[in-house]
């Protein structure tokens, strides 16, 4: 009898813990599920793909291409996109060549900032060349993937102080609400080894800058850190 | 043959209709629609936080046209996070709409990966009202505060204005103003929000550019077939 006594006990106690164990597991994935009613069965087939800001509507060239992009997962996209994507970049030069007097071969996507801070204290030289080339920059970006970093502050990009040395620049640790993704993408797409190749001046187009900034009530500090409807 | 070049670079600027960045509207197939992605964010809240915020915008009223105004009950959004580098999901978030809620699902790591999924039901994480103008928010018991609903376009550029930039002529080649204009300032988009523990996404081991531990993701939207 008692012996009877410890046993039931004893299951008694491993069954208390398996209702605690599999409390804890609900708590893991969240808790809370939906009322049994509520209906989600179905096959739901991918129609629009977002990574970074802006890549898909600048460098894929034409709507069939745009289109796949959206329906292309991220592990193939680098094979399917890539040689699309630098014709597309080489053929925006092209096109402000033609625009400017020149012939399109005049003007060429020339390697940007980014190599030159990847190369540190190394100078960018005829030996030790900037490697962000345009196939490299299209490389990178066919890869249509946000970057987030959990354990350092998220910044789009900063070149720090800027040419020559760069000091402080730190960048692809996620996107905030306030980065100016559209400053940032035409600084490494148009920017060149200065960041500045085509700044409005001196007969150049202003290529590397739209001029806007964030609207300041766009955004708040706390959850969900994004503004009211207007 | 240098007229042949220049003859395929205007063929390629005419091939470009009128689009706009993030990604609002970036592809005919799914531009303007319930589904049409307009932006993701990805960020850590404050400096030294152990949590991550995602934003995803769908839809937006920043032309005239455009589908705006409700989430759709046959789309689900996804967030997909990579941990090692192959760029393949290994985290998974779901959200999708049910009668003025919206139900969300994961982190799970998926048993199949693609483009095809269903709804992880067994993996539920909570579920939030949708909002109207003022924001209603909750946290689950696990600490993943959970938000849907209206919130400004805080997306910022001259897209009427790019238009004309990568469509250059001789008697138009001076590139973006100084200042620009704003065309997304007073546009409204569809927001979900989840501020998620780190602990609950697992421990990155692929690195960016500059040698730095991050999640890979990407956010998609998926129709009901």
């Amino acid at each position: 009898m008692k012996i009877y006594n410890i046993k039931f006990l004893f299951a008694a106690l491993c069954a208390s813990f398996l209702v605690v164990g599999c409390s804890n597991d609900d708590d893991n994935i969240g808790g809370t599920p939906p009322p049994a009613e509520v209906d989600f069965t179905g096959t739901f087939s991918q129609v629009d793909h977002m990574g970074r800001p802006g890549i898909n509507t600048v460098l894929s060239g034409s709507a069939d291409i745009k289109n796949m992009h959206n329906v292309t997962i991220p592990s193939m996209m680098q094979a399917t996109f890539q040689a699309a994507f630098e014709a597309q970049l080489e053929g925006l030069h092209d096109a402000y060549a033609v625009a400017l007097g020149f012939t399109a071969e005049d003007v060429d996507y020339q390697p940007n900032i980014l190599g030159d801070i990847l190369n540190g204290a190394e100078p960018t030289s005829e030996d030790n060349p900037n490697p962000v080339s345009a196939t490299v920059l299209t490389t990178v970006l066919a890869n249509d993937v946000l970057e987030i970093a959990p354990n350092n502050v998220t910044t789009y990009f900063t070149a720090g102080v800027g040419a020559p040395t760069f000091e402080g620049a730190i960048g692809f640790t996620g996107r905030r609400l306030q980065d100016d993704v559209i400053d940032v993408s035409l600084i490494l797409l148009f920017g060149g080894e200065t960041g500045a190749r085509f700044n409005g001046e001196g007969g150049f187009p202003q290529l590397v800058t739209d001029g806007v900034s964030l609207t300041a009530d766009n955004i708040t500090t706390s959850f969900p850190y994004i503004g009211a409807p207007e | 043959m240098k007229k042949i070049k220049i003859f395929a670079v205007i063929g390629i600027i005419l091939a470009v209709p009128v689009f706009i960045a993030a990604d609002h509207i970036d592809a005919p197939g799914v531009a303007g629609t319930s589904a049409d992605i307009a932006d993701f964010y990805a960020f850590e809240p404050t400096e030294g936080s152990d949590n991550t915020v995602f934003i995803v915008d769908v839809q937006s009223n920043v032309l005239p046209d455009l589908t705006y105004g409700e989430f759709d009950e046959d789309v689900m959004i996804e967030i997909n996070i990579d941990l090692d580098g192959d760029l393949v999901e290994d985290q998974v978030i779901q959200a999708i709409p049910r009668d003025g809620m919206m139900y969300f699902f994961g982190p799970f790591a998926p048993t199949s990966t693609g483009l095809n999924s269903q709804v992880a039901i067994g993996n539920a994480l909570g579920s939030v009202e949708i909002s109207a103008e003022t924001a209603i928010t909750t946290t689950t018991s696990n600490g993943v505060s959970l938000f849907a609903g209206p919130r400004q376009d805080a997306f910022y550029f001259d897209f009427v204005r790019f238009n004309e930039v990568i469509a250059p002529s001789p008697s138009d080649n001076s590139g973006f103003n100084v200042p620009g204009a704003d065309t997304f300032d007073g546009a409204n988009t569809l927001s979900i929000a989840l501020e998620i523990p780190n602990s609950l996404l697992g421990t990155p081991t692929a690195t960016n550019v500059i040698g730095l531990p991050v999640y890979k993701t990407w956010v998609t939207t998926n129709r009901k077939q």
